[in-house]
């Protein structure tokens, strides 16, 4: 496979972009974790080799074999990167069961191959470009696996590094383990009490919140427009994972629209995202 | 790759070195593909539709999964003929791209201003207009020509006369008989027709109990709607003169042959691209070995060889 050999113009904010390829994954290990989410560890060298915390791989849903991937169905699902060890050559990421894609994908077995794109879309900003400025990890449900190799990139930048965590109950606090193990001081919330504090995690984030920090944050679009909202309110930097629906990741269907905030149009969640600028959209338009 | 079948077809005045296009709104201006292939492999490729001034596109969700399909309703965003003619049609010479620009508008003028600009282009960058009446999901400069054949004729005849360019006329399904539309045009003074655009559509999300996509209906293509496109390239193939651009679903050699052999002189691949970027080259590939395997010296041997 040939691979995406251009090299990307990193953003001026420090977000960087990789040159994709396609890679025929080995899963190495494919564990039910919670209620309805699974840690699926791939071994996916060249990916492994390129990718950034914040950007993601598109997954072949059914492994590599004589049928060909299958006409339905029919797209790739997209999963944001939890943990990158480029040493072992592996990725991992943590989805959940939500339809029949993401069944099918639940299958894969050890030893089988999966066909990913990636890595796909800007990353976080590079942490070694502020490493004294504070950095606080805002995850909720599904959001919070993105940042374990965050956490992860973000310390190792010698960033102080904090993560505040949020879930429905404590079943849905997927990831938060890798963010923790990843050495990112981890306060946990749930809207029921079922672990740490009951409540949000944006109610913790405004105790917290200052001009001088910056924020990554992760989750359903109520929790990313109230951090933004906060972050907007205390001057401090912000950056956000988006999350839409898209058919191919690269760039080219134009589906996963995110409009700016100046109001000039939209943005591409793929490709100018998943990670966006604070500043730059409006998440509600 | 079968080395001894000649895959070079010509098309409404296209030389193609192979009749694997990508289709528009599949493949943006070539930038995202070209970072995976040369775009020079592709038979041609079918740049976004274009209009005379930057279009916003629809609010989102743009894009919903059926099954074996895919619904979108994008709403034809683009930046407009100026940022083609400056930015995107000097790269893709570059490339050496074989490059056809589809062409949208809210108006006849509209069509034709867009029409006419293209003679900016040095001489041989774009190898040929097509014509953009059948998108589903913008109120204007879709399916008011697209499934009118007074307007699609008009529009067409005015297109004709402000370009040079070989000019196809890409059609909607979502009408009672394609046949009429192809004939129309073609009397209008098409070079060609390419179909189909995608099926008006929708989803909805029960649990929400509101349809998935902000636009309500979308367009629906992918493999689910290939035997509606196989269908009408066949009638329309036998009712008209030019030559037939096969689109709907084609996802492997044998869907490119099928359409081929409905009488389709050159086929698009789009949807299949989004879960496989490399499609269209895979489909030429798989569709050399067919004919290779079938002992077919040419690939224009075939076309509509099933009416023979």
């Amino acid at each position: 496979m040939r691979e995406g050999g251009r090299p990307l113009e990193p953003h001026a904010d420090g977000r960087q972009r990789s040159a994709w390829l396609e890679e025929q994954a080995e899963v190495r290990a494919h564990e039910r974790r919670g209620l309805d989410w699974f840690d699926l560890r791939l071994h996916a060298p060249q990916i492994a080799a390129r990718a950034l915390p914040g950007q993601f791989a598109q997954l072949q849903v059914r492994p590599v074999g004589p049928a060909g991937a299958g006409l339905d169905p029919l797209l790739r699902r997209p999963l944001s990167f939890c943990t990158l060890d480029p040493g072992r050559g592996e990725i991992s990421v943590i989805y959940r069961v939500v339809g029949r894609g993401t069944a099918l994908l639940a299958e894969a077995a050890p030893g089988q191959r999966l066909s990913l794109l990636g890595p796909l879309g800007s990353s976080f900003p590079d942490p070694r470009r502020a490493p004294a400025r504070p950095l606080l990890l805002v995850g909720g449900g599904l959001g919070i696996p993105p940042l374990a190799c965050a956490a992860a990139w973000a310390l190792a930048a010698g960033r102080p590094t904090r993560a505040l965590l949020g879930a429905r109950t404590a079943g849905y606090l997927a990831g938060a383990a890798e963010v923790a193990a990843a050495g990112a001081a981890v306060t946990a919330v749930t809207e029921d009490g079922s672990a740490g504090r009951r409540g949000l995690v944006t109610a913790e984030l405004a105790e917290v919140l200052t001009a001088e920090a910056d924020v990554w944050a992760c989750g359903p679009a109520p929790m990313l427009s109230a951090v933004q909202a906060l972050c907007r309110q205390h001057g401090a930097g912000c950056w956000l994972c988006v999350e839409r629906p898209m058919a191919c990741g690269f760039g080219v269907c134009i589906g996963c629209a995110v409009a700016r905030a100046d109001g000039t149009g939209y943005l591409k969640a793929c490709t100018d995202g998943p990670v966006l600028r604070g500043d730059e959209a409006d998440l509600a338009g | 790759m079968g080395q001894a079948v000649d895959l070079g077809v010509h098309c409404a005045g296209l030389a193609c070195a192979n009749p694997v296009w990508a289709a528009s709104g599949c493949c943006n201006y070539g930038r995202e593909l070209a970072a995976l292939y040369p775009l020079a492999e592709l038979g041609a490729i079918c740049v976004k539709g274009t209009s005379l001034l930057p279009w916003r596109g629809n609010p989102g969700p743009r894009i919903a999964e059926t099954a074996a399909g895919l619904l979108n309703a994008i709403g034809l965003q683009n930046p407009g003929v100026d940022h083609l003619l400056a930015v995107d049609v000097p790269w893709l010479v570059e490339q050496g791209a074989t490059v056809v620009v589809n062409i949208v508008g809210r108006t006849v003028q509209e069509y034709v201003a867009v029409a006419a600009r293209l003679a900016e282009a040095p001489a041989g960058a774009i190898g040929a207009v097509e014509l953009n009446i059948s998108c589903p999901n913008v109120r204007e400069g879709g399916l008011q020509f697209g499934a009118d054949l007074r307007a699609a004729a008009e529009v067409t005849a005015a297109v004709r006369a402000a370009t040079a360019l070989p000019l196809l006329v890409k059609l909607s399904p979502n009408v009672t008989d394609v046949v009429a539309f192809a004939a129309a045009v073609e009397r209008a003074g098409a070079d060609g027709v390419s179909l189909i655009n995608t099926l008006l559509g929708m989803r909805l999300d029960a649990s929400r109990r509101r349809p998935v996509l902000a636009n309500l209906t979308g367009g629906l293509s992918g493999p689910a709607v290939k035997p509606v496109a196989l269908r009408m390239v066949w009638e329309v193939a036998q009712a008209v003169a030019i030559p037939v651009v096969g689109i709907g679903g084609i996802a492997s050699g044998l869907d490119a042959a099928e359409f081929m052999l409905a009488g389709a002189s050159a086929v698009q691949v789009g949807t299949a691209i989004f879960a496989d970027p490399r499609a269209p080259l895979r489909v030429r590939d798989e569709l050399a070995a067919w004919l290779c395997a079938q002992g077919v010296g040419a690939a224009r041997e075939i076309v509509g060889a099933a009416r023979d």
